[in-house]
């Protein structure tokens, strides 16, 4: 058996060891080094495409629905405005916060913020309606100051900065895969023209001419939210890779 | 881009007969009004909006919103331009055959047939039709075998069953394909809907056409038989022969000829000249064999590959069937070719 035995160290190597560990010490009372985020007073200072809370605007929404699909928490709900259209709604209490969500929104709808804490009472209340989602919730800010981690060589250090981190920073909206609708099937098309009237871009075109009817995607126009090919009744349609 | 998706492609539209209006109206003037009407529901089956429907005859209620004009339904209903077939038809095979496995009206062939396409692999699911307490019928997707512990799934309805609305649902799911079973007009649309499209042709690979002298609507038939006497909570089963309706209960039985059914033959039925379902695989009814026995017509090559399956691993007993036996029923269906137009 391997024994292991007390390092032994001459009175040179005891008197350098311990000068070093009071000159440690004697650093720290003069010049503290911690590397604590002093939260609330301070906030960490986080990237731009910090997966935060989700914003969302009606505006740029087509009610295609992907969001939902994609999420695989299913923390997103679809819910019926009075205008007819569907828009998202958000249970940040199954939220696991991986923005496939906000990626996948073909028309930029869904924006990410720093936003990382916000309060709730019970689980209802974290049940975001879509009017909640338009703007940025109500959080008290106690903060002067943000942090930023620093890496140099093997040691870890915090930089520190007056003034108040934006929380909400305008990031250009994921490209993502860009995706067009295209036909697999035509030959079972029954040319009803429930993609034309699904579009909400104008790519899909029907003509009816006599004895046929002349089905166009307009590749340019096509935004690849999905819409048409969920709709179609014989499910010709699918979404291919630009 | 890939190269298999198309972003322009072409739909062939039929003629229109009444040129300004929708296709679903040329239908209903060319079909429904007219009375050749079947309630097949092939166009049910196709319509991009669902909108068609059968409550008292086949309906499309607000069609003027809601229908797309896509032609589809005029394209599939076999009776827009109506060929009546009639007669025994053209088969490889003409034997009679009695389960080992289920009990049904007679033999169970219809259930064997089906099943045992699920088992050779041929299919992956089948579309049967069940019924409640109150004899109104239900659809069931059947993929397994443990799902005919249904005891309502054999024997005969005698109403019209929506099973083509369900054929979108099954061949949307399937991976294997689609077992069918419809009386010969339903037959006819299925084949029409195939010669339509290839979604259609690819995925239903098997059509079982059941012997039909006429086929009667839930409304008219219930009323008629609690008229007569029957008790539908006592019901067992419904059966025609030697010309007589035999409900049988469990208290006893109601007997009246077949003829006093007449009243309330259905329009559709009254131009129909087809017995046998001679566009089926293969098809299955109880005149032709011995009691107990069903008569099966082996017409296509898949149908005679579940037959040969079925004796090779001895899952039902064959007999002899007798063909000239049928001549009289589909006699007393070709005359109805003189009602077509009337």
């Amino acid at each position: 058996m391997k024994k292991v035995a007390t390092p032994e160290y001459d009175i040179k190597d005891k008197l350098k060891h311990h000068v070093s560990a009071l000159s440690t010490a004697a650093k720290e009372v003069v010049m503290p080094l911690n590397v604590t985020t002093q939260y609330p007073r301070e906030r960490r200072k986080m990237p731009d495409c910090f997966r935060g809370y989700i914003l969302f605007d009606p505006e740029r929404c087509i009610s295609c629905f992907q969001c939902s699909f994609v999420c695989p928490a299913n923390a997103i709900w679809m819910k019926e405005a009075p205008s007819g259209r569907y828009y998202p709604t958000l249970d940040y209490g199954k939220c696991i916060f991986c923005h496939f969500c906000v990626d996948t929104c073909p028309g930029g709808a869904l924006k990410q913020t720093k936003i990382h804490d916000v309060a709730y009472k019970d689980m209802d209340e974290m049940f975001t309606l879509t009017e909640e989602m338009i703007e940025p919730p109500e959080i008290i800010r106690e903060d002067e100051g943000y942090v930023d981690y620093v890496i140099d060589k093997e040691d870890l250090s915090l930089k520190r900065t007056k003034g108040i981190d934006k929380l909400i920073v305008d990031v250009a909206p994921s490209q993502g895969v860009p995706l067009v609708s295209l036909c697999v099937e035509p030959e079972n098309c029954l040319g009803c023209g429930i993609c034309e009237g699904m579009c909400e871009s104008g790519a899909v075109s029907s003509l009816k001419e006599d004895g046929m009817v002349r089905m166009k995607i307009d590749v340019d126009k096509c935004t690849g939210c999905g819409l048409c090919v969920k709709e179609c009744p014989m499910q010709i349609l699918r979404l291919f890779r630009e | 881009m890939a190269a298999i998706g198309k972003s322009e492609w072409e739909v062939k539209i039929p003629e229109k007969t009444l040129k300004e209006k929708l296709y679903f109206e040329n239908l209903k003037a060319t079909v429904i009004d007219t009375k050749l009407c079947s309630r097949c529901l092939t166009c049910a089956c196709v319509c991009p909006v669902d909108g068609i429907i059968a409550i008292d005859g086949v309906e499309f209620p607000n069609y003027e919103e809601e229908c797309t004009d896509c032609s589809a339904c005029v394209k599939v209903c076999p009776r827009f331009v109506y060929e009546p077939k009639s007669g025994l038809g053209s088969y490889i095979e003409f034997i009679a055959g009695q389960s080992k496995r289920f009990k049904g009206q007679d033999g169970a062939m219809v259930t064997e047939l089906i099943v045992s396409a699920i088992e050779m692999g041929m299919i992956d699911r089948g579309l049967f039709v069940g019924r409640d307490e109150d004899w109104v019928t239900e659809i069931f997707h059947v993929r397994d075998i443990e799902q005919l512990e249904i005891p309502t799934l054999g024997g005969t309805k005698y109403t019209f069953a929506r099973v083509l609305p369900e054929l979108k649902k099954a061949v949307r799911f399937t991976k294997k394909g689609v077992g069918v079973v419809g009386t010969p007009c339903m037959v006819s649309g299925v084949r029409k809907l195939q010669q339509e499209f290839p979604l259609f042709r690819e995925k239903i690979k098997l059509v079982v056409g059941l012997f039909c002298t006429e086929n009667f609507h839930y409304d008219e038939l219930t009323k008629y038989l609690k008229e007569k006497g029957v008790d539908f909570s006592k019901l067992i089963k419904t059966d025609i022969t030697m010309g007589k309706f035999i409900a049988t209960m469990t208290d006893g039985e109601v007997k009246f000829k077949v003829r006093a059914l007449e009243e309330i033959l259905p329009s559709g039925c009254n131009v129909c000249t087809d017995f046998t379902a001679v566009e089926s695989d293969t098809s299955v009814g109880s005149v032709g064999s011995a009691a107990g026995f069903s008569t099966v017509v082996v017409r296509e090559e898949n149908a005679k590959k579940i037959i040969d399956f079925i004796k090779k691993k001895g899952y039902a007993d064959f007999g002899e069937a007798k063909p000239e036996e049928l001549g009289f029923l589909i006699g007393h269906k070709k005359k109805r070719e003189e009602n077509i137009g009337k």
